[in-house]
């Protein structure tokens, strides 16, 4: 069976990405941000997966509202970044983990999840940036990749007992999965932050501290949350940390909290990274 | 959900009411990820928003780049964006709009970053 060889949880804000094309990694807005990620760096390095599993939501890249998948799971070779209106980004394209990908399917639909499942579509920053923050600028992406999309954007959104239900059964295809690979399950999105209506800007920075200690340590309250909890804690694009559920799921209930950052704001958001692995 | 949700102050989410108001200024915007829609915009931005088939109010909204209003009509600030992408317009004055407050306050104020100078 392949074995899960960590969790992580990441922010995935696109001025990231921006701030990498541009140069601006060690400007006093960005350097503490991304020198607390180094740590993630280190430990993706020596960790030496074969596969990462990446949660994300779209951000009106590749999905419009003509069609709104609750959650999609990618079965592609390749997976190009997308034109987000600023021009393409200078970025390798991601290979695909196509075989694992079906089985992940065929697992999802076995225990009556229904996945949009889709064979040519291109990625946003919300897949991106946390590749970026953990890998770095590669030629070519060490790893293949399984994207999963969560539908965060239009309303109704899944709920947080929902991505726990899907992690579970991410875990249950992980190790019903033939091969050896070794696997690293990535989190996405959040933290606090709102990008829209007269309370733009909110950030809860206590809130989202607790967030990171939480996840790891006892995640069972941010499962039975309600939508509306997300929403009013950690602000209406803040309610994206569900994404992190899925992973956190697919973990043992015990998880040794390896590293943890946070920094606010970046943009317009408290930014965070956790990296977790099971406990013996 | 979205009842409920409505009920946290000066936090719209985007539901069912919303995605139907603001589709046409969306569908616009999510065009603009596509260079060749950047160019017609920028070369004649209303013909562009009227190939779209926005209102009078509409179309105001956009080439009066009033972001509040945009979203009240419906617009998701991730489709919207892209509007900011051609300009371009930072998110934080985006944000600062919405919150009806100088983008200094607003980086200071919100963001709780350190005031220049």
């Amino acid at each position: 069976m392949a074995k899960i060889i960590g969790g992580l949880g990441t922010s995935h804000v696109p001025s990231i990405g921006a701030a990498l094309d541009k140069g601006l990694r060690d400007t006093p807005d960005w350097k503490p941000f991304f020198d607390g990620y180094e740590v993630g760096k280190q430990w993706m390095r020596d960790a030496k997966p074969d596969i990462a599993v990446v949660v994300f939501n779209d951000h009106g890249n590749t999905f419009f509202l003509d069609r709104v998948p609750t959650f999609a799971v990618g079965v592609a070779e390749t997976y190009n970044p997308v034109d987000e209106g600023w021009g393409p980004r200078a970025i390798p394209a991601f290979e695909g983990a196509v075989d694992f990908s079906w089985h992940f399917v065929d697992k999802l639909v076995e225990r009556h999840f229904d996945p949009m499942v889709c064979r040519e579509i291109e990625v946003d920053h919300g897949l991106q940036v946390p590749m970026e923050l953990f890998f770095g600028r590669p030629e070519a992406w060490p790893v293949k990749v399984l994207p999963i999309w969560v539908n965060t954007i239009q309303y109704p959104i899944p709920t947080p007992q929902r991505c726990w239900d899907m992690g579970t059964v991410l875990r249950e295809a992980i190790e019903s999965w033939p091969g050896d690979e070794r696997v690293v399950i990535l989190g996405t999105g959040g933290l606090s932050h709102q990008l829209q209506g007269a309370r733009a800007g909110f950030i809860n920075q206590a809130a989202d501290r607790a967030w990171l200690d939480g996840i790891a340590n006892n995640p069972e309250p941010y499962r039975a949350m309600s939508r509306e909890d997300y929403v009013e804690q950690f602000g209406s694009e803040g309610a994206e940390l569900i994404m992190w559920l899925v992973m956190r799921a697919a973990m043992n209930s015990d998880v040794n909290l390896i590293h943890k950052h946070y920094h606010a704001p970046a943009s317009m958001t408290g930014a965070g990274m956790v990296v977790l692995e099971n406990a013996a | 959900m979205s009842e409920v949700a409505a009920t946290i102050p000066d936090t719209p989410l985007f539901d069912r009411a919303g995605s139907i108001r603001g589709y046409r200024i969306n569908k616009m915007a999510m065009a603009l990820g596509q260079p060749a829609n950047r160019a017609a915009f920028k070369a004649d931005e209303e013909a562009y928003l009227d190939s779209f088939g926005l209102s009078a109010h509409e179309k105001s909204a956009v080439m009066g780049r009033d972001w509040h209003e945009m979203v009240r009509l419906g617009g998701n600030l991730f489709f919207i964006l892209k509007i900011s992408a051609v300009d371009p317009t930072p998110i934080t004055r985006i944000g600062a709009a919405q919150a009806s407050m100088e983008h200094e306050d607003f980086l200071h104020l919100r963001l709780g970053k350190k005031r220049n100078g």
